[in-house]
């Protein structure tokens, strides 16, 4: 009796054969609704701070550090990945990434930080997001304080390395 | 019978000791009983109505209604029943007779109220310490409502040893855990041993309670808590997740849409077949055949598949919102799922064709682990284990939630109450569950996923809910409160009072048995906080304290 439970024991072995991954090289494909890591997006992002209300590990900070510069912060920390964010995201500025290999030893490796550019109502004094930056470039002689998108600013060698805001173009210094 | 007849025989029988009902439907009932009363109310429900001991609930209402409110719950299982015997105690004097006496099964929970809301449970025998460290200070209840949620008192000693009981004379102590090889997650037991004989033990757990309940009361809000809820539970979130949202909506008087019903079966019932995979996987480990272990294993993925499939995520779906659901099953998926549900039963089919005739299982658990039917009603076990007593109990079908009534399956039971049984329940089971999720894809409606919720939900209003999880009935119980969040969230895992059981279970057997016999209720507990060293040259030994602990993991260089 036993020696016939063994052989559909050895029989469920064979037939499933190997299935293990060699995993680095090779992995499962991600299905197409993933929830991986929280990306945001600048240029769709209002301000308006509902992800921050909504997350539930409150890992999204939002706070403004003058009239005209709203920053919104994500910690990425302890974040659970439930999309929570991408759900009430009104612009749809936040997309959950396919990425989800994010080990990492230093803290802020996974944060985000948007620095959000308002106009200020002229009726009621409080923040709105101005245009787009598509939308800035198509007006006749856009104002130049938004500094994010302004290309042709001075800047020091040592410090080009490090800057984020202007390595989508080369500029040639010597 | 229906809740109007129970409260109808109450009254006749208690007359003036009830203060007031409620009977928001015919499956539940809230009974205010007077103080001096609750003692013989219960013993009447659960010993002359033979119901089942759920959980007790202690909360701080001091804010509100200026009492401190305890609540007993029962099911009618039955009649499908749930029935909360609810009490009002004065601010200066929070004391109340004990039930443990009359319902075994109360004990932890008394202990738990005892320990973190400070209500006195008078009469009870064996009030030690459960859920809050030894060193943490007598007069600090941090579920009382002020006190702040990320406070640690001063007096705290996070050093002081735990106070372990005399062992009985003749015993030896053999210490099994914190940490064990066949234990997932650390658990302390303190086995007390007669030559290979186990006599008795004693349990310490709750060494990282994560103060869940409390979190969810002062800080986040109702549509944030599902996301916490999932969290209790590595392997059955899901579980706990549709639970709160189902004891909330009860509250409110909210009706998710059929579709969203289906949906949060369909997701559940996955949980299972997963969970039940796993199990069994588990359980053949920890007997030493790892051939079947990885079988399991194997067949298991595709599950983890469909679901990340369906929900972004192997294992924390994030379901359920307040209302509703937030995934759709699209029709490319639902035949997907069609598919794997169809590979999954042939080769499970082989699987349990080849294990229920293996005789060196079967050696290892016949007569292993035995909790009958007496054992089941005094503890209150559910789940798999009283199934496999012969008692016929589940949830889905006595207290239907979701779309449980528009399905057809069989509540499998065995009689044997052994390790086996247990072991046949659950691999029966999966059949079961194919089943259900067929059905639900068939009878599937179009239409929308969630409810439009315009208005505040109600504050005050008390709603129960049970979700049958692979362990057993997963309780939670809930009060709606203001600034969107619920005031009080109890939540009974399954494993509560499965484990309360497991001295009983484990007495007056071979020590080797400890491990399955554990294995076999399927626990989920937490973990602890110290390490021992010991320098093999000079044979000191070092105990290392939680602060060290961390010094040493946060230094750069180790």
């Amino acid at each position: 009796m036993s020696l016939v439970s063994k052989l559909e024991e050895v029989l469920v072995c064979l037939k499933a054969g190997r299935v293990t991954l060699p995993y680095p090289a090779q992995a499962q494909p991600l299905p197409e609704n993933f929830r991986g890591r929280p990306i945001f997006d600048a240029t769709k992002c209002i301000g308006c701070a509902g992800c921050a209300n909504n997350c539930p590990a409150r890992e999204i900070l939002v706070f403004d550090v003058c009239q005209e510069v709203r920053i919104l912060q994500y910690l990425g920390r302890r974040c659970t990945y439930c999309g929570r964010c991408a759900d009430v995201c009104p612009e749809k500025a936040i997309t959950m990434s396919q990425e989800f290999e994010n080990g990492t030893d230093a803290i802020g490796d996974l944060g985000q930080r948007l620095e959000l550019f308002m106009s200020t109502c002229q009726r009621c004094g409080r923040c709105f997001k101005g245009p787009s930056v598509l939308e800035d470039l198509k007006m006749k002689g856009y104002r130049s304080d938004d500094l994010q998108n302004e290309r042709w600013i001075y800047r020091s060698r040592s410090f080009l390395e490090e800057d984020k805001t202007v390595d989508d173009i080369q500029i040639e210094l010597d | 019978m229906i809740a109007r007849e129970m409260f109808e025989e109450f009254k006749a029988r208690f007359g003036p000791l009830i203060d007031r009902a409620d009977l928001p439907s015919d499956r539940r009932l809230y009974v205010f009983v007077d103080r001096s009363a609750v003692k013989y109310v219960c013993q009447h429900i659960f010993r002359e109505l033979d119901a089942r001991y759920v959980i007790t609930i202690g909360a701080d209402d001091r804010p509100f209604s200026g009492k401190f409110l305890v609540a007993h719950n029962f099911a009618f299982d039955k009649d499908h029943l749930l029935c909360s015997v609810l009490t009002q105690l004065p601010a200066d004097d929070p004391k109340i007779d004990s039930i443990t006496e009359m319902v075994p099964a109360a004990s932890w929970a008394e202990r738990e109220m005892r320990d973190l809301v400070g209500i006195e449970p008078v009469g009870h025998r064996y009030l030690k310490r459960l859920v809050l460290p030894d060193g943490w200070p007598e007069n600090n209840h941090p579920l009382r409502k002020d006190v702040p949620w990320n406070a640690v008192p001063v007096e705290f000693d996070p050093d002081r040893e735990f106070s372990f009981d005399e062992p009985p004379e003749g015993c030896t102590v053999v210490p099994f855990g914190p940490f064990h090889p066949t234990l997932d997650e650390p658990a302390h037991f303190r086995l007390y041993v007669e030559g290979e004989m186990v006599r008795g033990c004693e349990y310490r757990g709750f060494m990282v309670h994560r103060g869940i309940e409390k979190l969810a009361e002062s800080v986040m809000s109702y549509n944030d808590i599902p996301m916490l809820a999932e969290r209790i539970c590595g392997i059955c979130g899901c579980v706990h997740n549709v639970a709160y949202v189902q004891a909330v909506e009860e509250a409110a008087a909210l009706k998710p849409p059929p579709r969203a019903e289906y949906i949060r079966t369909i997701m559940l019932e996955l949980e299972r077949l997963h969970s039940h995979l796993l199990w069994t996987g588990l359980a053949c480990h920890i007997l030493g055949f790892d051939t079947l272990f990885m079988q399991s294993f194997r067949i298991r993925e595709p599950i983890m598949w469909i679901a990340e499939k369906i929900s972004g995520n192997r294992k924390t779906y994030a379901l359920c919102v307040i209302g509703g659901v937030r995934w759709n099953i699209t029709p490319e998926v639902k035949t997907e799922l069609r598919q794997t549900l169809d590979k999954l039963e042939t080769e499970w089919r082989a699987v349990v064709s080849a294990v229920s005739k293996d005789r060196n299982i079967q050696k290892r658990t016949w007569g292993v682990g035995v909790a009958d039917k007496d054992l089941v009603k005094e503890a209150g076990l559910i789940g798999p284990v009283a199934r496999a007593a012969g008692v016929d109990i589940d949830c889905r079908r006595d207290h239907p939630y979701a779309a449980y009534d528009r399905v057809e399956f069989d509540v499998i039971t065995e009689q044997g109450g052994d390790v086996w049984s247990r072991l046949l329940v659950r691999m029966k089971e999966v059949f079961e569950s194919i089943r259900i999720i067929r059905q639900c894809l068939d009878k599937m409606e179009v239409g929308p996923l969630q409810l439009q919720i315009s208005d505040e939900l109600p504050i005050g209003r008390m709603g129960l809910s049970s979700v049958e999880a692979p362990r057993g009935e997963s309780h939670h119980f809930v009060i709606t409160g203001e600034n969107n969040r619920p005031r009080r969230w109890r939540v009974r895992a399954p494993t509560y009072q499965n484990l309360q059981a497991v001295p009983r279970m484990i007495k007056d057997q071979q020590i080797a048995d400890m491990t399955i016999s554990l294995g076999s209720i399927d626990p989920c507990f937490s973990c602890t906080d110290r390490l021992e060293t010991i320098d093999l040259r000079s044979g000191v030994t070092r105990v290392w304290s939680q602060e060290e602990l961390l010094k040493l993991t946060r230094a750069k260089k180790v």
